[in-house]
């Protein structure tokens, strides 16, 4: 007997007829792969309810107190109230947000993202990956980190070989709020492997030698596991380059 | 009156969380709930003798949410500005990235899915009652769930959590 995606939906939800039910338990007995759907179902209704737990958390605003007491000025009751227009991004976070979950686990990523939207981008998502695009692309294949032009949105921090081969170097974008990470060369392109927010915020302006020091532990702990011997030295940086970053 | 007052007070979180799963951002969210609760308020003759707050509440933030999408309709063809569902990471603070790769699937299904996913998913109300608050047949209800299921699959992979 097959079961349809929808039985099993329902089935998650504790939904089906009793015979429905009598029926798919049976066939669950025998069939791992059915069991494996039914997991799929449930694993997915947990994974989304947990998603918006922390809503319940979070303090209630005071207007929304205050209508409820019906204290809201100027009692707009039944109007439409039109929602706020707000400035959208450029760039699609929601195409490399849910990439990210996958590719960045476990750092904490802030509302800055989206104000960094001054185009062009400095991320963008591609196959699955997030890759250095705009301002950031252009530092990280340009900007030396002996060499960083002062007020310049990208701070490099340090450049390595990693355990691959392949170059990678760390950042701080500095648009507005300060966003670090680590990104390494694939092809002609720069693959983040790690971005958290940065502990200093705008701190920057101190000196570039900082940049390094300053990263967040989930960008720091990226660093110590791929980097191979010790970060490259002025020189080194500088031939890399002239290589365009290629092992 | 007083009494409606209380009750919707205790629900409020949960009221934040049914309009966050709808409107993506907190802001928005939270305008979309002041101006459900302000109609409640207005009409609040209609709840009926024990009928739960909850459904009646969503009801109406489901109401408020039509008109504000038919709003925001006519707003995006005069300014022809792009309602991407961009907002997930300005309620994003500090949240892991699970769940706002989860909260930003979610935004991207059409807008019956992801009120069903609401209703049923985050919510927990029964097929009957979700049905009921979404003025559909169960039937209706039922595939459409199934749907955004496959569709959040598709989005978030097959691990059941990163």
């Amino acid at each position: 007997m097959t079961f349809s995606e929808e039985t099993l939906s329902a089935y998650a939800d504790g939904e089906v007829d009793a015979a429905t039910r009598a029926a798919l338990e049976a066939a669950l007995a025998t069939d791992p792969q059915l069991a494996q759907r039914v997991a799929h179902q449930r694993a997915l209704r947990a994974r989304v309810r947990d998603a918006f737990t922390p809503v319940l958390e979070e303090p209630v605003p005071e207007r929304l107190l205050a209508s409820v007491r019906g204290a809201a000025p100027g009692q707009r009751t039944g109007q439409v109230v039109p929602l706020r227009q707000r400035p959208r991004a450029r760039w699609s976070w929601p195409q490399w947000g849910a990439m990210a979950a996958s590719l960045i686990v476990g750092v904490l990523l802030g509302p800055v993202l989206l104000r960094l939207a001054a185009p062009p981008a400095p991320l963008e998502t591609s196959g699955g990956r997030v890759l250095a695009s705009g301002v950031l692309a252009r530092a990280l294949s340009q900007q030396l980190a002996s060499t960083q032009p002062p007020g310049a949105p990208v701070a490099i921090g340090v450049s390595f070989r990693a355990r691959s081969g392949g170059y990678c170097r760390t950042f701080v974008l500095r648009a507005t709020q300060s966003l670090a990470g680590l990104a390494c060369r694939a092809g002609p392109a720069w693959q983040v492997e790690a971005l958290a927010q940065s502990e200093a915020p705008g701190a920057a302006g101190g000196g570039y030698a900082r940049a390094a020091s300053a990263l967040p532990p989930a960008v720091a702990r990226t660093l110590d596991e791929l980097i191979a011997g010790e970060p490259l030295d002025a020189a080194a940086e500088t031939a890399a380059r002239e290589r365009g970053w290629q092992p | 009156m007083d009494e409606l007052r209380t009750e919707l007070v205790e629900l409020l979180p949960r009221l934040r969380r049914f309009a966050r799963v709808l409107a993506r951002n907190a802001h928005d969210a939270d305008d979309l709930l002041q101006t459900s609760i302000e109609r409640a308020l207005a009409h609040a003759g209609q709840l009926r003798a024990g009928a739960p707050l909850a459904g009646w509440m969503f009801g109406i933030l489901r109401h408020a949410w039509i008109d504000e999408q038919r709003a925001r309709g006519r707003r995006a063809r005069l300014f022809a500005s792009p309602e991407a569902a961009a907002d997930v990471a300005d309620t994003a603070q500090g949240l892991p990235v699970e769940t706002i790769a989860v909260q930003d699937a979610v935004a991207r299904l059409p807008e019956e899915q992801r009120l069903a996913v609401a209703l049923v998913l985050v919510e927990g109300l029964s097929y009957k009652e979700a049905a009921h608050i979404m003025e559909v047949p169960i039937g209706t209800l039922t595939s459409r769930l199934a749907r955004a299921r496959e569709a959040l699959q598709g989005m978030l992979g097959d691990d059941g959590g990163a």
